[in-house]
């Protein structure tokens, strides 16, 4: 919980303050939130009002919206085409803990889902293995980190590329349209040629048949994609990031989000979190 | 530069003491500081410097410019038998660190470690305040947004010194030069639409702001260009092809062999059949899965002339047969061959029917290459979708979107021109209606039988097709893939 | 192409009374020299010989059983109301209509059964000139004259080019030969069609209906251009045409025709003046 706090408390100096106060508040209040929530549903202003009371798209319902081709995070289930994954495990544990029904919206683009949330009125929140970042912070809220990531650069397995062999004018490294990745090359690999796709899958199959070099993705994603699909091609580097997973909520529904992190609060303190990390990692992380 | 000059010898006199305590009197202050210097790389008692990077804060670009505000990345490393307490973090003059917010990340390998800090900038240095010690070993990564590098271009270095947990202060590596480019004229256009009212005003509109974003829509028209390029030579580089193509499955689907017969109607209905998208995908992924690796671009114009072709099969073979039975007649009376007949002929005849159509079909393969955007061709689609990515605007588009009409518009117009043309002329051939005859026989003059009346015909046409003729060439790029309805045939005998 | 559908017995009065099989044979050959004004020399072949000539469109038969003869330098005018089958039976002769059974001689050759070279090498004797005139569209009036010639012939440009000139001038047209055919009239047009067909020196010229899609007033100009070669270019000549005093000034030999035979034929002052079958007096008659 320190290290969560800790991610925003210094920021600057004046968001820290902003940012525990945010958390102190949550803590006395938090409990009444979902026991009000469906009481207030409908009153478009809530936002503004100062009671604990949050707006949702559907009335007892969470909306999700989510890029579902990034396993282990979500993913659709072969057979059934319903969701599943670790980010799907912590949100429904976050709705049963709001005492809402958890819903996801159809499968969106992951460089969508920022503005999605943004813009309002398709979804309450957006959990996506979604770096919290400044530039996405100036869009949405998140909630409190949810889980601690790394980048990887993934590439044919005996390629001999690096960090530095990939920055030259000649290399194509792909990644997934606004992602973290996508942003780590055009910062480190400023010669190298971006290429950004819609989803994972096909960039992978890309570098595996030699269309592109490397491909710079999540390191937890690029571990579970190329023991099940991608057998070919090998992790050349981990990236120390120490980036972080929060949940995306309007910056219009403050209450959600004091909401979340209690839930996120509750979840890692009875345990909840960490049966759902060792489900999917085999460990706590 | 009397900073980082400090910085260096206070490092150097710092080791001379602990190390070779002997030695220290000996040496001149000059050959200590070169000895350290040489030392330092090899070894990891000290923090390092990792690397420094900026973010590219060029719109559209993969520049970091001066003066605008970007987000310096430091990483550096703690030294084995060291914890750090503090990091300052120094830029030559004209640097700012001023508004600038500080978010720190301490990693022991992969794993983050939870230590907070205070950041106060002053000027071109910030000094970061850790709440507890870094531990030895730990990567450090400060990632500063909102500074400015300094408005001249240049390759700036950081410099900076740190404090270790017993107080000590000791200086940073530079880290590797860091590439800032003068403001461009571009950049100082849109820092002039940023201090316009009016663009303010225009802006606070939010479907304006969202849309047509003046600023956006200026730099996006930079940095499309280079996708525009691709996509128009892609389109231009595919059409010959495109037309060999189309004209060979054309003969063949007219041939008399069943079997030609057969393979044309199935390259063109499979085709014509699927959409362009899964074809792209299936050349995409497919080929290379099979072993045949082809460059993206190459591949792209591949995949457009193979599809663009089938369309233009059936716009061909329709012309074809909308020439009149009589000019093959006419050929074969003469002693033509087929061969002679078709090349010299059929198909003169045939390209001036089908110029329209196969402009619109032209449109429609040069606005389908967006499709190409979805398997990493870099064409104008993908720019814009970037842009668009980044600046949380749909500006981009917009821009894409005049891209692409810069192109169309003026085709269309041309269609528009050449149907008018060719209905003229048409207008002119063939036998002459019967009807004319009981108007104006009594008007003419028996010998008079020259171009008088074909020319009155002419101007007649000219001033009555136009209307028509503008709807139809606006209308045809919109219609998917221009069918086979050549007029012709009606005036066929 | 469409009007092998006009030759829809429909559109045709029932013949009373057929020919009997011996009056078809009396008409076979044309041996009876009386009937053409032409003048025969010592051992003269037909240029084209027609012989049990039949052509069906599905189930309709178009032309039964026609047998003619026409001499070399002979000026041949067909007559006969609309779906007699005299198109067809011009259409027959370069093959642009095959015949369902019998014989085509064009100077002692048989055309019919042709490999398609064969075809091409009999086009280049006999010119055909049509009713829509079928000029190429494309081509100025000159190039229309010319390309024949060196596509077919293979004459040189320079070659090619003269001739054009030559036969634009012989229609009158020389002043037209870089218009397209789209701006010329009707008229024009088929005067430099029949230039395209004289260009290329055919042993036999066909004419069909080379009048009928013209404007009144245009016709007697290309009339004027087909009478004249008639008479000067001592070219072999087959006309269908509707004019009859064309066919009576210009006719070596008239051959009437109805429902697909020939029902009689002779110089035209006896078959325009003293007809012997009753059809034909009727249909003279209704033109007349």
């Amino acid at each position: 919980m320190k290290n969560s706090m800790s991610r925003r408390q210094f920021i600057l100096a004046a968001g820290a303050l902003a940012g525990s106060a945010v958390l102190a508040g949550c803590g006395g209040s938090s409990t009444s939130s979902s026991s009000t929530s469906t009481s207030t549903d409908s009153s478009s202003s809530s936002a503004s009002s100062s009671d604990d009371s949050y707006t949702l798209v559907k009335d007892g319902t969470l909306t999700v919206a989510a890029e579902l081709g990034f396993a282990p995070f979500e993913y659709m289930n072969d057979q059934t085409g319903d969701p599943e994954g670790f980010d799907v495990d912590v949100i429904n544990a976050i709705a049963d803990k709001l005492g809402l029904q958890c819903e996801y919206l159809p499968n969106q683009k992951f460089d969508t889902l920022v503005p999605l949330i943004k813009q309002g009125g398709k979804a309450d929140v957006s959990i996506a293995a979604i770096t919290i970042t400044d530039t996405r912070e100036e869009s949405v809220d998140f909630s409190e980190p949810y889980l601690d990531s790394n980048q990887a650069i993934v590439a044919l397995k005996g390629s001999t590329e690096t960090e530095e062999t990939l920055n030259d004018a000649s290399k194509k490294v792909v990644c997934q349209s606004g992602t973290t990745g996508n942003d780590w090359i055009t910062e480190n690999l400023p010669n190298a040629t971006c290429v950004p796709t819609d989803d994972v899958t096909p960039a992978l199959t890309g570098v595996s048949t030699g269309s592109y070099n490397a491909m710079v993705v999540d390191l937890p994603v690029a571990k579970y994609m190329l023991t099940n699909s991608f057998s070919d091609l090998d992790i050349i580097e981990e990236i120390a990031t120490g980036e972080q997973y929060g949940i995306a909520i309007s910056k219009d529904n403050p209450n959600l989000t004091k909401a979340v992190n209690k839930a996120l609060e509750d979840m890692k303190s009875d345990g909840t979190m960490d049966s759902i990390e060792t489900k999917w990692f085999g460990s706590t992380i | 530069m009397s900073h980082m000059h400090e910085n260096a010898m206070t490092r150097g006199e710092s080791h001379h003491t602990r190390r070779v305590p002997a030695l220290a009197l000996v040496f001149s202050a000059a050959l200590v500081l070169v000895a350290t210097l040489a030392l330092l790389p090899v070894s990891a008692l000290a923090m390092t410097t990792n690397k420094a990077t900026a973010r590219p804060n060029e719109d559209g670009g993969s520049g970091v410019i001066g003066a605008m505000d970007t987000r310096l990345t430091w990483e550096g490393t703690v030294g084995d038998d060291e914890e750090v307490s503090s990091i300052t973090l120094s830029l030559p003059e004209g640097a700012t660190f001023d508004h600038a917010s500080t978010r720190i990340t301490v990693l022991d390998g992969l794993n983050r470690t939870s230590i907070d800090g205070t950041a106060t900038s002053s000027g071109n240095s910030v000094d970061v305040q850790f709440s507890e010690s870094i531990p030895a070993g730990s990567l450090v990564r400060l990632e500063i947004t909102n500074m400015q590098f300094p408005a001249d271009g240049g390759d700036y270095v950081v410099s900076g010194s740190y404090t270790t947990a017993d107080g000590q202060s000791h200086a940073l590596d530079d880290s590797a030069a860091i590439t800032v480019i003068a403001n461009t004229p571009l950049q100082a256009a849109v820092g002039w639409l940023d201090s316009q009212e009016w663009v303010a005003a225009w802006n606070s509109v939010p479907f304006l702001g969202m849309f047509l974003k003046p600023q956006l829509l200026l730099t996006s028209f930079a940095s499309l260009f280079p996708g525009w390029l691709v996509c128009l030579g892609i389109v231009l580089a595919c059409y010959p092809f495109a037309i060999v193509l189309g004209l060979a499955f054309a003969m063949l689907k007219t041939s008399r062999h069943k079997v030609l017969r057969a393979i044309a109607i199935c390259y063109i209905n499979i085709l014509r059949g699927t959409p362009l998208f899964l074809q792209i995908y299936i050349m995409f992924f497919g080929l290379p899965m099979v072993g045949i690796n082809i460059d993206n671009n190459v591949l792209g114009v591949i995949v457009m002339a193979v599809n663009s072709s089938a369309y233009l099969a059936e716009i061909f073979r329709a012309g074809i047969q909308s020439i009149p039975q009589g000019q093959y007649e006419a050929a074969a009376s003469l002693g033509m061959n087929g061969f002679q007949t078709m090349t010299s002929i059929i198909l003169p005849q045939t390209v001036r029917r089908v110029i329209p159509t196969v402009t619109s079909d032209f449109i429609t393969s040069y606005k389908d290459t967006s499709l190409l955007s979805s398997v990493g061709v870099m064409e104008l689609m993908m720019f814009s979708k970037n842009l668009t990515t980044t600046s949380g605007n749909i500006t981009p588009y917009m821009a894409a979107a005049i891209y692409y009409l810069i192109v169309t518009l003026p085709l269309i117009k041309i269609v528009g021109i050449i149907e008018n043309n060719i209905a003229r002329s048409e207008r002119g051939g063939g036998p002459r209606p019967k009807r004319r005859a009981v108007a104006g026989a009594s008007q003419q003059a028996s010998k008079a039988e020259d171009e008088l009346t074909a020319s009155a015909e002419v101007s007649h046409a000219e001033a009555t097709k136009p209307a028509t003729d503008v709807f139809a060439a606006l209308s045809a790029p919109f219609v998917s893939h221009p069918t086979v309805d050549l007029g012709g045939v009606a005036d066929g005998e | 192409m469409a009007n092998k559908h006009r030759h829809s017995r429909e559109d045709v009065p029932v013949v009373p009374d057929a020919l009997s099989a011996e009056e078809a044979a009396s008409l076979a050959f044309a041996s009876d020299k009386t009937l053409t004004k032409h003048h025969f020399t010592e051992g003269e072949h037909p240029i084209v010989r027609i012989e049990h000539l039949n052509k069906s469109f599905d189930e309709t038969k178009v032309l039964r059983d026609v047998n003619l003869d026409v001499w070399p330098g002979e000026v041949v005018v067909v007559l006969g109301p609309s779906g007699s089958g005299k198109s067809t039976m011009l259409r027959c002769i370069n093959l642009l209509e095959t015949p369902t059974a019998g014989h085509i001689l064009i100077e002692d050759q048989e055309i019919t059964g042709q490999s398609k070279t064969d075809v091409n090498k009999l086009r280049r004797e006999v010119g055909m000139v049509f009713q829509s005139f079928n000029l190429f569209p494309h081509l100025t009036a000159k190039q229309n004259v010319m390309i024949g010639q060196t596509k077919v012939l293979k004459r040189s440009k320079e070659e090619a080019e003269a001739e054009a000139m030559k036969q634009l001038t012989a229609v009158g047209l020389a002043d037209r030969a870089d218009f397209k055919p789209p701006q010329l009239s009707g008229g024009q047009q088929q005067r430099v069609a029949i230039a395209r067909a004289v260009a290329m020196h055919p042993n036999v010229l066909l004419f069909d209906e080379p009048t009928s899609a013209l404007d009144p007033e245009l016709v007697r100009g290309v009339l004027d251009v087909i009478r004249d070669l008639a008479e000067n270019s001592g070219m072999t000549m087959i006309v269908v045409t509707h004019e009859m005093d064309f066919a009576r000034e210009v006719a070596d030999r008239v051959v009437f025709m109805e429902d697909g035979v020939v029902v009689e034929q002779g110089v035209p002052e006896k078959v325009f003046d003293h007809p012997e079958n009753a059809r034909t007096a009727e249909f003279l008659g209704s033109i007349g």
